[in-house]
């Protein structure tokens, strides 16, 4: 799924990428229209099997809504599916593309473009490695390039990073709209066995009324917790409801292709966490909306013709750019690469010249900000990882603890109804407790899932923070001294 | 089963009690251990006068050993598990590996010393219940002695100077030893073998216990919600028959440990009470009964001739003391129909099956799975069916032509031709009721 995702993504942002690195002989193809999606045609084939079309003509748009279709139609709508629907259909993503088309256009009427160096293939080869790599590649080939690029080329690159942050997150809110959508479905699925138990609960209370043994109060008793769960029922169904639109909206679907069928129940949860070593660096490697900020800023530079860069300011300190270059043992490129991998680095111009020093100061502004935004990002992806390894473990806990733990009661108490030494009622209630246990076991697994999407957002970008559901717990049963 | 241990002390009595008398007075009595939670064989007096020693139902009496004309016992206060009924083992404190710890028997005159060692963790004592002895071996904490530290023997010695049937149980921590099952029974036989002299006499305790289904140890603190009520810490159908010679002179001593009374009911006959803790029933203060209450902290002998063949069923009349461990708090499912509630229930209970509708006999025969360590509320079958009882329930068995010491079960009883109800085959009338009694079995059942 992740890599699919990122594959995905990558294929956007690569078509970006290999517009702007285009060549001079590459240039007529700037004339066409749908440039820069050709080049990745082949990775995006790969990695979905599909063809995301960026829709300029009818027939290109009944082609998208018939490739959803094909995804929606008679299938259980995985957490992947649902992610490639979106990316295929959504209208939004569309928009975006539209804005590379926008800034290929400008690209187009710009005719000197000097291109930066891709590494693309020389990363591991998972695809988020390729996918951080391009970014990495041209992030460091920006910084460490001492050379003037206009404007245009600034507000291109920003353009296309805005692409692929807005497929990101568009991406990674769709998956977490699955999730809930899922989990909403799950829940409905357990209060429904609640439902059934109290409707038993009833119905025997009833019964009890009719043959005299039972007084109006301990009828009610029975009644009551029934038309409690029911009602939880009927909210768990808006929220089941809200969850699909939810869902819809970010695919994009409408119309005959809402009657998909969505998976019954979250997947496992993985028997053991990833280990993530060096979360922040990696996050201030990747963060799209970081590399959008940076370019941000590198179009303040530009604008004022800021030129060499005399020392850098990290999120965590000023590292003089003399000391990054003094060679050591290990060499000195070695370093230097090591350290602007380990923190993250931030050129700033002292001129020392009075005519500049506006400039300097509105540099200085975006630079803080940014560097701010590193130090949130770094917080984000410690936050996110942290939540991700507890929100596991607290998963694991209910389904390994919890769960069993009420299962065993409510196999004893069979047992003990089997002898009559407990009633009827007490075996429906420790079966409504055991139903409870696994309703918060599946808020527990969506919550974990929902903190697995955030993890990989707060490393990729379209980190949202997203708040798991608080989840449903069965009214109380009546059990008036049974 | 008497152990190694006990054999030795048993087959020295047998041997030479004088011999005994010379090389073991200083030393402590071989204290005799019970593996078996089954009725042992009485043991006979071979020295001293004559007496019919009694049968104490799934217990046994205490060999003793002779000291200078002393009668020498050694108890073991310790910890036991006792088997209730095959499927049940509880986890109390007993003496000489039961509970209750074995009978002690004896004879008016006689001067005993009893050795008491404690194997308990916490003190003990022993209290010798409705008996007259020097103050100081009475047996309260405190009050007449220092409790027996743990891992240290005391010496009881006093003249038995009256007969009759009495109990011994511990004055130490008392609620908490004696509702995990620390007594026994103790006889004085009469020093003129012809007086009251019967041909068989029982012998047990009834004592009650708070176990949750599923677990081992009583609940030491419950007052009144017992679960289990027992006959010397067995119930049915775990307790031993009274079986019985036709024409035998037959005795039967009921001593009360629990907290309530009970009323034991015996088949077949009337009988009148001939002893109580007090001592012998003058014959003209004696009424007949055939229903005996068995007052708390009480004891009560009765007698009867054993004139008629049968399995005669004797219990506690409180029917709830006739039941094994069940719940107090189950609606009365009689007259409801459960067949659509049942298939609700079964979706999220699979296991679940519908009982009560039509009363609770069907408990006693469906036999479904139940916590470990649990027996069904209502067991037990007979040659006719399901018995449908728990508890303190047991059945006398008089049958022509047993030999004196033959205590065991015959089998059920061979009932002569003509003397078993039967079922009518001839028209039946329509059942005269109520027309709408909702007591009434559902019309549609299901099982």
């Amino acid at each position: 799924m992740n890599v699919a995702l990122n594959k995905a993504v990558f294929a956007i942002l690569t078509s970006g990428l290999l517009a702007g690195c285009a060549s001079n002989s590459d240039w007529k193809r700037l004339e066409d229209s749908k440039y820069g999606l050709q080049g990745a045609s082949a990775h995006i084939v790969a990695a979905t099997g599909k063809r995301p079309v960026w829709v300029q003509s009818q027939e290109e748009a009944q082609r998208a809504a018939s490739q959803t279709r094909a995804i929606l139609k008679n299938k259980t709508l995985t957490r992947d599916m649902a992610m490639r629907v979106a990316i295929l259909n959504n209208k939004g993503l569309q928009a975006d593309l539209a804005e590379i088309g926008i800034s290929s256009a400008e690209m187009w009427q710009e005719t000197m473009l000097m291109n930066p160096v891709v590494s693309i293939g020389t990363a591991e080869k998972a695809t988020v490695r390729i996918f951080e790599s391009a970014i990495v590649g041209n992030l460091l080939a920006l910084i460490t390039r001492e050379k003037r690029v206009d404007i245009a080329e600034a507000k291109f690159r920003e353009a296309q990073h805005q692409a692929a942050y807005s497929a990101l997150k568009l991406a990674f809110d769709t998956q977490r709209a699955w999730i809930k959508a899922v989990a909403a479905k799950e829940t409905v699925s357990y209060l429904l066995q609640a439902q059934t138990a109290s409707d038993a609960s009833s119905e025997l209370a009833k019964e009890l009324g009719r043959t005299g043994a039972f007084n109006k109060a301990a009828q009610a008793r029975e009644h009551v917790v029934f038309a409690e769960i029911s009602g939880q029922l009927s909210e768990s169904r808006i929220s089941e409801r809200e969850a699909r639109e939810a869902l819809n909206r970010l695919m994009g679907v409408w119309g005959d292709d809402l009657n998909y069928l969505l998976s019954s129940s979250l997947p496992k949860l993985p028997a053991r966490t990833i280990v993530k070593t060096g979360i922040e660096t990696e996050a201030l490697r990747t963060r799209v909306d970081l590399q959008i900020a940076k370019y941000e800023l590198e179009a303040v530079a530009r604008e004022h013709k800021l030129e060499n860069a005399t020392r850098y300011l990290t999120d965590l300190e000023l590292v003089a750019a003399v000391e990054l270059e003094k060679p050591k043992a290990g060499g000195p490129t070695e370093l230097t690469k090591k350290r602007i991998e380990l923190e993250f680095a931030i050129p700033i111009f002292d001129s020392g010249k009075a005519r500049m020093r506006k400039a300097e100061f509105m540099y200085m502004r975006a630079a803080n900000r940014l560097a701010e935004k590193a130090v949130n990002i770094r917080s984000e992806a410690r936050g996110a990882y942290d939540k991700y390894k507890s929100s596991h473990e607290i998963a694991l806990h209910y389904r390994d603890k919890i769960v069993p733990l009420r299962d065993v009661i409510k196999q004893e108490v069979l047992l003990e109804y089997n002898g009559m030494i407990s009633s009827t009622f007490e075996m429906l209630n420790d079966t409504r407790a055991s139903t409870n246990a696994r309703l918060m076991s599946v808020n527990a697994k969506q919550n974990f899932w929902l903190a697995e999407v955030d993890l990989r957002s707060a490393i990729h970008g379209g980190y949202g923070g997203s708040s798991g559901g608080g989840g449903v717990s069965l009214a109380e049963g009546g059990s008036a001294g049974h | 089963m008497i152990n190694r241990r006990s054999i030795i002390g048993a087959g020295a009595v047998l041997a030479s009690a004088a011999a005994w008398t010379k090389t073991m007075a200083m030393s402590l009595p071989e204290a005799a251990i019970m593996k078996s939670p089954d009725m042992q064989p009485p043991i006979f007096p071979i020295s001293g006068p004559d007496y019919q020693p009694v049968v104490t139902l799934n217990g046994w009496t205490l060999p003793h050993r002779m000291n200078n004309g002393v009668k020498e016992f050694h108890l073991v206060a310790e910890p036991v598990n006792r088997e209730f009924a095959p499927g049940m083992v509880a986890h109390l404190w007993g003496y000489n590996g039961q509970s209750p710890g074995p009978t002690i028997e004896a004879v008016e005159g006689d001067r005993v010393r009893i050795f008491v060692t404690n194997k308990l963790k916490e003190h003990t004592s022993v209290h010798w219940h409705g008996m007259i002895l020097p103050s100081g071996m009475d047996g309260v904490t405190g009050l007449t002695q220092p409790g027996i530290p743990a891992g240290k023997t005391f010496v009881y010695e006093f003249d038995l100077v009256k007969s009759g049937t009495f109990m011994y149980h511990p004055h130490a921590d008392e609620m908490t030893q004696m509702a995990m099952g620390m007594m026994g029974f103790f006889v004085i036989h009469p020093k003129d073998p012809k007086f009251m002299r019967v041909d068989r006499d029982f012998v047990f305790l009834l004592n009650a216990y708070d176990i949750d289904p599923g677990s081992y140890m009583p609940k030491i603190m419950t007052m009144v919600d017992f679960n289990i009520w027992s006959w010397n810490s067995r119930v049915f159908p775990g307790i031993s028959h009274l079986v019985v010679g036709k024409n035998d002179k037959v005795r039967v001593r009921v001593g009360n440990l629990t907290m309530t009374n009970h009323p034991i009911h015996m088949h077949g006959y009337d009988f009148e009470v001939t002893c109580t803790d007090g001592g012998w029933v003058r014959p003209e203060a004696r009424w007949p009964e055939v229903t005996i209450d068995i007052p708390v902290g009480g004891m009560r002998a009765y007698e009867f001739d054993a004139k008629y063949e049968g399995d005669w069923a004797i219990h506690c009349h409180k029917s709830h003391h006739t039941m094994n461990a069940m719940g107090h708090d189950i609606p009365t499912f009689i007259g409801t129909d459960k067949s659509k509630i049942a298939e609700k229930i079964q979706k999220v209970q699979e296991e679940y099956m519908p009982m009560g509708e039509n009363g609770m006999a069907d408990m006693a025969e469906m036999e479904m799975p139940l916590p470990d360590n649990t027996l069904p509320m209502m067991t037990g079958f007979g040659q006719f069916g399901a018995i449908e009882m728990g508890g303190m329930f047991s059945v006398v068995k008089v049958r022509e032509g047993l030999s004196a010491g033959d205590y065991a079960d015959p089998g059920w009883y061979k009932h002569p031709e003509g003397t078993v109800a039967y079922e009518w085959t001839g028209d039946l009338p329509e059942p005269v009721k109520s027309g709408d009694a909702k007591t009434a079995p559902p019309r549609k059942t299901v099982g």
